[in-house]
């Protein structure tokens, strides 16, 4: 498939180049066509969650300037607080592009932003291609940099989170990845301040791109540390790890999200400690040569043990005096894997960051995830300095991929290079004319793919070949690995087709008689909310739907994906679970204008709301423990239902209602009963919904989406005219739901009237 | 019998009871009961140390042994064991008391601990005897490697073998491959048993669960996928230097290089086929179905 071919000696350099063009740029246009799938199949959309949120931000900095934009205060999200998008965004994906929008207005191609947003990651997996080449090719060959790069532009585990339309950190962090890979390597082997200085460059722009970053600043000293320990301290190491974490970590420091952090917290000392250390290390190698033995060790074996232990005192200090901020949860979370079940329920809320089953890694990786370990044992056979940062790369990536489904993007370059290695070395003996084997072992130049494909060469001497190959079984090597390689073609093309193609804002299904049915709820939903409600109505909604409702209906929300205020989150919880009138006071108290649940029972949709309840209950009881309990929401028997086993307090609490409100008026099937569930598979408890304080606003058209109205509160009871002679006693007693109101009323009159004061 | 009567069911009382119904004795075979009583017992003493004084004097914890007293089991119509009752202050002698569902909640400390703070607003803190037996293991674990180090300071030649290096990585590698990290965290089956057809599976038929059997499977085809790819290029590197045979394994590198070659094939397929018995509808199959 993509073996380098060489024809004459003479003409090889230049075949060489050719073909390492021809082969990176087909496999950028591979990569980028087979991300294409969601645009031709639906429309160029923005996708999912995050990627809308990040578009409004690209948007609002087109709009307003990039100065405008890191001062951004937005009023529009996390009603009443506020949002500082400024200063909590990773800014990196919107500056890039607005960097290519204003590069192509300037050339006169005037593309809306939407469309740079869609194409964005699927242009990024082409140079993240050149980038693994060129970090393969300094780990091993050339060879393998190009089966790597191939395999990178392919592999569904890289294809998941770049699909066009998928405009996410993650699209251009990989590409950032790599390159600073590539670049400490480069600077490793070279011992160059230049080559370090970029690396600290590219480096910044990962650090503007995603929080991920703090892998690499992780992995590069662990790196070094491991060289020192095994005895390969050098003074390349010394010069290129300065040079780059003095840079490194004052450009990140400019990013206004990471601020300080990189020199006060715990996930950033590290780099320091290793900083320190190889400065020791230097010295002892400088005095090595000029003091006796015995100086020698007196003065670093104790002088070592000394500033060790000082180091962890002074670390403990600051973080005890509250310098230096102890390792944060999600740290946490990633060793003691039952910590977030326990502390921090919304990070285990969500679905990537569960743990990883066999079957995600064989899906995302397919024949890579067999062959990579053999890269991996070749590189640990003829270990040199940079091979040792993939082989710490490859399995702290590989335990990390393991603890959550989300870390498998982290996973999947080093995948690629290994296995691009493992091919690559196999290929190189494989597809050899074995006449050459002799002579050419002692010239192992890495540097020029040594196949060739003339057929004409004479046969190997047969007296040999009882410890050669014969050339047969060669060629039946060569060809079954071929077929592999196509298998995983075809195999991510088939993934990325079904799996990681959908933009999950319009969703597909397919009618009886095999036909595509669209359904664009979602969009009706916004695009009503958009167009029928005042400017700055507010609407609460659980946080999965915050940035949809801000990017595509230009709403004020409550809570959103950036789930940075837990409280707020279980306040909304909280009044999803509760009764009519207790949510009605949250609500009230927040100001809520329109509530908009999300319902898959008429159309089978697994993903909504009511699914998500027990979260929702959950975060709510870290919250507020005396209000909500989450037994109270199961049936007898312990578990979750809605159906006619299902606690009192289950079917009278807002979210049941809004969700099955009139739904019993309708039927799903022709032969189901009423109140069929279809999602749940069963019918549901209770069927006469009646709703006291808010009313049904809108349904789309597969009831998708349900959005309600709050009330207003009651009138005061109106007196008519000809009731003005009945006494007065006991008319405000014998209006029950009345009562209320007044009494609130009054209290929200008292309000003003501190307020006056 | 007297002190059931005077501290539990006599009114007026100022105080809460939580009371555990249990069978400690040996000829009563409550296997559960001893850990439950140890729960009890953390949360007890948590409560005796921790809690302040109004706390303290607003809750009180008692212990029913079945062999003692089999007469309060009777006059609590009680055949199961164990048993924890909350009796609230205003709790009448003949009303029925709270009880603690251990079946839903567990019988750990902490689950104790919700359940008393649940009925009588008291949140006692519990403080878990530290338990060394961890820190124990790991410190001897280190110290023997250390003393191995230390005897075989003379030959330690085995730190630089890049061969268990290698092993130890692919190890690594082969275990989170195969998705340990899920078992560990989720705790699944080793088998499972269909109750209907009496089948046992090994495989579960679903992409979002798996067994502990089908986990060491998959380890070991990753590992024999490695194993032949390796053997394939062993084959021709064989070729290479000839020092590096040994007279024992000295087979024929053609042969060598077929047998990795249909160890790959043979065991990627069969993955292949397992994969595809999870994965419904998964189009694409090599040489098995």
């Amino acid at each position: 498939m993509k073996e380098s071919v060489g024809l004459g000696k003479n003409s090889q350099l230049g075949l060489t180049t050719l073909l390492t063009f021809a082969i990176l740029a087909l496999a950028w246009f591979v990569g980028f066509a087979s991300r294409l799938f969601a645009i031709v199949r639906f429309e160029s959309i923005i996708h999912e969650f995050d990627p809308w949120f990040n578009y409004r931000a690209t948007h609002h900095m087109v709009q307003n300037g990039f100065y405008n934009f890191l001062n951004w205060f937005d009023e529009r999200a996390w009603y009443p607080l506020g949002r500082i998008v400024g200063g909590t965004v990773y800014p990196g994906l919107m500056v890039t592009s607005g960097l290519i929008h204003w590069i192509l207005d300037g050339l006169n191609f005037h593309v809306h932003i939407r469309e740079i947003c869609v194409f964005l990651a699927p242009t990024f997996s082409g140079l993240t291609a050149i980038a693994t080449y060129f970090l393969t090719k300094e780990l091993w060959s050339p060879g393998a940099g190009l089966f790597a790069a191939c395999f990178i532009a392919i592999t569904p585990g890289y294809t998941s989170r770049s699909v066009a339309g998928s405009y996410d950190n993650e699209g251009i962090a990989i590409f950032a990845l790599q390159f600073t890979y590539f670049l400490w390597v480069k600077s490793l082997k070279t011992g160059s301040v230049t080559w370090a200085a970029l690396c600290a460059l590219s480096y910044f722009y990962m650090v503007s791109a995603w929080g991920g970053y703090v892998f690499i600043i992780n992995l590069i000293p662990l790196h070094a540390l491991a060289l020192i320990i095994m005895g390969r301290y050098s003074s390349r190491l010394f010069v290129s790890y300065t040079t780059f974490y003095c840079l490194a970590t004052i450009l990140s420091m400019q990013i206004p999200f990471v601020g300080f952090q990189p020199v006060r917290t715990s996930e950033h000392m590290p780099a320091f400690g290793i900083f320190g250390l190889l400065q020791i290390v230097a010295a002892m190698h400088y005095a090595r040569t000029r003091i006796t033995r015995q100086q020698f060790l007196t003065l670093f074996v104790g002088g070592l043990t000394v500033v060790g232990g000082l180091a962890v005192v002074v670390y403990f200090a600051l973080v005890w005096g509250g310098y230096v901020a102890p390792f944060s949860g999600r740290f946490y979370s990633l060793w003691d894997t039952g910590y977030a079940k326990i502390h921090i329920p919304i990070i285990a809320s969500v679905s990537e960051h569960q743990p990883t089953t066999w079957v995600s890694f064989f899906f995302d990786l397919h024949i890579t995830a067999a062959v990579f370990p053999v890269g991996l044992w070749y590189c640990i056979k003829k270990v040199n300095d940079e091979r040792v940062f993939i082989i710490l790369y490859a399995v702290s990536a590989v335990y990390f991929a393991g603890v959550m489904v989300r870390l498998m993007l982290t996973l999947t370059p080093a995948v690629c290079v290994l296995s691009g290695i493992a091919f690559s070395y196999t290929y190189e003996k494989y597809l050899k004319d074995d006449e050459k084997v002799p002579g050419s072992t002692g010239s192992t130049k890495s540097g020029e793919p040594r196949t060739y494909d003339k057929p004409g060469k004479s046969k190997p001497s047969s007296s040999e070949s009882d410890d050669q190959v014969s050339v047969n079984v060669k060629t039946f090597v060569s060809v079954l690995l071929l077929i592999f390689l196509l298998m995983f073609v075809v195999h991510a093309t088939y993934v990325t087709s079904n799996a990681y193609s959908h933009p999950s804002v319009v969703l597909q299904t397919a009618s009886g008689n095999g036909d595509r049915l669209i359904m664009d709820d979602f969009r009706e939903a916004y695009h009503w909310l958009r167009e029928n409600t005042a400017d700055e109505a507010r609407v609460m909604s659980w946080w999965d739907y915050g940035y949809q409702i801000a990017g595509m209906a230009n709403r004020t929300t409550l809570v959103d994906n950036n789930t940075w205020n837990n409280s707020h989150i279980a306040l909304v919880g909280k009044a999803m679970s509760s009764n009519e009138s207790a949510a009605y006071e949250i609500m009230r108290a927040l100001d809520v204008d329109y509530i908009l649940v999300i319902f898959g029972g008429v159309i089978g949709y697994s993903g909504d709301d009511i699914n998500k309840f027990l979260w929702m209950v959950r975060i709510a009881q870290g919250e507020h423990p005396k209000d909500i309990r989450e037994e109270n929401y199961f049936t007898e028997s312990g578990e979750y239902s809605v159906g006619a086993q299902a606690s009192e307090i289950m079917l009278n609490c807002l979210m049941y209602k809004m969700s099955y409100y009139r739904f019993a008026e309708t039927r799903v099937g022709y032969n189901q009963p009423a109140g069929f569930d279809r999602t749940r598979g069963y019918v549901i408890g209770k069927k006469d919904v009646t709703l006291d304080y808010i009313e049904e606003a809108y349904t789309t058209e597969n009831w998708l989406v349900r959005i309600y109205k709050l009330k207003d509160l009651p009138n005061r009871p109106q007196i008519k005219p000809a009731d003005l002679t009945v006494p007065f006693r006991g008319k405000r007693v014998a209006k029950g739901k009345n009562k209320k109101g007044i009494l609130l009323q009054n209290e929200s009159v008292k309000g003003k009237k501190a307020e006056a004061v | 019998m007297d002190r059931w009567k005077t501290y539990v069911r006599q009114q007026p009382r100022n105080y809460s009871m939580v009371v555990m119904f249990t069978a400690l004795s040996p000829n009563v075979n409550c296997p559960i009961c001893r850990p439950a009583y140890d729960e009890f017992l953390i949360v007890a003493n948590s409560h005796r140390y921790t809690s302040s004084d109004s706390d303290r004097k607003a809750v009180y914890f008692a212990l029913v042994d079945y062999e003692d007293s089999p007469q309060i089991f009777q006059q609590m119509n009680l055949n199961t064991a164990p048993i924890l009752y909350h009796f609230g202050a205003k709790l009448g002698a003949k009303k029925k008391p709270q009880q603690m569902d251990f079946q839903r909640q567990g019988f750990d400390a902490d689950a104790i601990a919700r359940f008393i703070a649940d009925q009588t607003e008291v949140h006692i803190r519990v403080l878990r005897p530290p338990n060394y037996t961890a820190p124990v293991v790991i410190v001897l674990l280190l110290g023997l490697v250390l003393g191995l180090l230390y005897m075989k300071r003379n030959s330690l030649d085995f730190l630089f073998n890049r061969s268990s290096w290698g092993f130890l990585c692919l190890g690594i590698t082969f275990i989170f491959m195969s998705g340990q990290m899920w078992n560990h965290i989720r705790g699944p089956p080793f088998l499972m048993t269909n109750p209907n057809t009496r089948e046992t599976s090994f495989i579960h038929g679903s992409t979002q669960y798996q067994l502990v059997a089908e986990t060491y499977l998959v380890a070991i085809l990753y590992g024999l996928i490695t194993f032949g790819f390796i053997l394939i290029n062993e084959a021709a590197d064989g070729s290479h230097d000839k020092k590096k045979k040994s007279a024992l394994f000295a087979p024929n590198a053609t042969a060598l290089a077929i047998a990795g070659l249909a160890i790959v094939v043979v065991v990627f397929s069969f993955l292949l086929s397992i994969f595809r018995s999870k994965y419904r509808g998964y189009p694409y199959s090599f040489l098995f179905s």
